[in-house]
C-alpha cells in the first residue's frame, strides 16, 4: 500500500516538476526571476481541486469519454503553451526587450495546467482512503514520500541545468522542453484514441521487452519524453511532428527577433 | 461480407474485415463488461476478438475511485466510486495483456486474452 502510494504519486508528481525545474532554470538564464513558479505552483493546485471535482460530471461527456477529451485539451493546450514559451524565448535571445511579462504568465499557465491535470489524479486517488483511516496513514505517508521524490528529482535536474555554463543549458533547456511538449502532444493523441476519436491499425512496434514502461527508467523516460513501449503511427507521427514544430518555432523566434532589430537599425 | 471470398488469405482478410467493421458501423462493435467490486475485477479473465476494435464497459461497484491502467493495451482511466466508464480496445493481435487497478494493484488484477477468431476449434 505504501510502496503504491509513492509510484502512483511520484508519477504524478514527476512530470510537472519536470517542466518546471526546465522553466525556472531557462528564466535564471534569461533573469526573469521566478516568483511566477509560486504563482503557478498555486493556481495548478486550485485547478487540481476543481478538476478533481469536476471530474465526475465531466467525464459522462461526449458518450463517456469526457475524461479522455479533457486530459487532452489539458495536454494539447500545454503542448501550445510550451510551444509558444520557446517561441518566445528566441525573440528573447534575438531582441531582449518587452517579451518577460509575456513569457512568466505562459510559463505559469503551462505548469498550473500541468499542476491541475497531475494534482487532480492524486486528490482523486488519495480522497479514495479519506474514511479508512488505517489505510490513510500508509497512503499519506507513502504520497509523502512520492511527492518528495518528485520534486526532488526536480531540482536535481534544475541544479543540473543551473551547474551548465549558460551557452549548454540554455540549448539544453530548449531540447528538454521540446521532448517534454512532444511527450504531452503524443500523450494527448493516446487519450484520442483510447477515447475512439481516433481509430489506429495497432502498434507500429513494442519495445517492452526491451524497456518496460513499468521500470523506473520507463516511468521517468514516460514523463519526460511521452516514452511507449508499443505506440500507434499516429502517436509516432504526432511526436515527431510535435518536435519539428517546437524547433521550429525557436528559430522563427529568433530570426523575427533579429528582423526586427535589423529594421530599427 | 464480402471478404468471405478471401478464405485464401484469411488472417488479411481478417483485419481488413475488422478495419471495414470498426470503420464502417459503429454500432457493430462488440461490447464487453467488466465490474470492479471489492477491489477485484469480475471477470478477471476477459476473451475479446484478435484485430477488432471492442468497447469496454467498466463498472466500479465500489465506493473508492479506481484507475483502470494497462501498460500492455496502452489505457488508463479513472473511474469514480459507483460510476462506469468506456474504454475502447484495438484492434490487437492474438495474446495476453495485462490491466490493473492503479489504485489497488495487488487485488485488482485481470487479464484480456486477446483470441484468432479464424482459427476453427480442433
Amino acid at each position: 500500500m505504501l510502496l503504491n502510494s509513492v509510484v502512483i504519486v511520484l508519477r504524478e508528481v514527476l512530470e510537472a516538476a519536470l517542466l518546471l525545474s526546465v522553466f525556472l532554470a531557462s528564466t535564471r538564464f534569461l533573469k526573469l526571476g521566478n516568483r511566477w513558479a509560486i504563482v503557478a505552483t498555486l493556481l495548478g493546485v486550485l485547478g487540481a481541486i476543481a478538476y478533481g471535482y469536476l471530474l465526475d460530471p465531466l467525464s459522462g461527456l461526449f458518450d463517456g469519454v469526457g475524461q479522455e477529451i479533457c486530459n487532452a485539451l489539458l495536454q494539447f493546450a500545454t503542448f501550445a503553451l510550451i510551444g509558444a514559451v520557446v517561441f518566445l524565448i528566441g525573440r528573447q535571445i534575438s531582441s531582449p526587450k518587452g517579451h518577460q511579462p509575456i513569457l512568466q504568465a505562459l510559463m505559469t499557465a503551462a505548469v498550473a495546467l500541468a499542476v491541475t491535470r497531475e494534482g487532480a489524479e492524486i486528490l482523486i486517488y488519495v480522497s479514495g482512503f479519506w474514511q479508512m483511516t488505517d489505510f490513510f496513514s500508509a497512503v499519506g505517508v507513502g504520497s509523502l514520500i512520492g511527492a518528495c521524490i518528485g520534486f526532488s528529482v526536480g531540482v536535481l535536474i534544475y541544479y543540473l541545468l543551473v551547474a551548465q555554463p549558460s551557452e549548454r543549458a540554455l540549448p539544453v533547456s530548449l531540447v528538454l522542453l521540446l521532448l517534454i511538449a512532444a511527450g504531452m502532444s503524443s500523450q494527448a493523441t493516446r487519450l484520442l484514441i483510447q477515447a475512439d476519436w481516433i481509430s489506429t491499425a495497432g502498434a507500429l512496434w513494442n519495445t517492452s521487452a526491451f524497456l518496460s514502461e513499468e521500470s523506473l527508467l520507463g516511468q521517468l523516460l514516460y514523463a519526460l519524453v511521452g516514452y511507449e513501449a508499443s505506440p500507434a503511427a499516429i502517436e509516432v507521427a504526432v511526436h515527431a511532428g510535435s518536435m519539428v514544430v517546437v524547433a521550429a518555432l525557436y528559430f522563427v523566434g529568433r530570426s523575427i527577433g533579429s528582423g526586427v532589430v535589423d529594421e530599427v537599425r | 461480407m464480402k471478404i468471405k471470398n478471401g478464405l485464401g488469405h484469411f488472417r488479411f482478410g481478417g483485419l481488413v474485415l475488422a478495419t471495414l467493421l470498426a470503420t464502417a458501423s459503429l454500432a457493430a462493435m462488440p461490447e464487453f463488461e467488466l465490474e470492479i467490486r471489492n477491489h477485484l475485477f469480475q471477470p478477471d479473465v476477459l476473451l475479446i476478438p484478435a484485430n477488432t476494435k471492442v468497447k469496454l464497459i467498466i463498472y466500479n461497484r465500489d465506493t473508492t475511485p479506481e484507475e483502470f491502467e494497462s501498460y500492455e493495451l496502452n489505457r488508463e482511466k479513472v473511474i469514480l466510486g459507483g460510476r462506469k466508464a468506456i474504454v475502447f480496445v484495438g484492434p490487437l493481435p492474438p495474446g495476453e495483456y495485462p490491466f490493473f487497478g492503479e489504485f489497488n494493484p495487488q487485488t485488482a488484477l485481470g487479464t484480456i486474452i486477446v483470441q484468432d477468431e479464424s482459427r476453427a476449434p480442433e
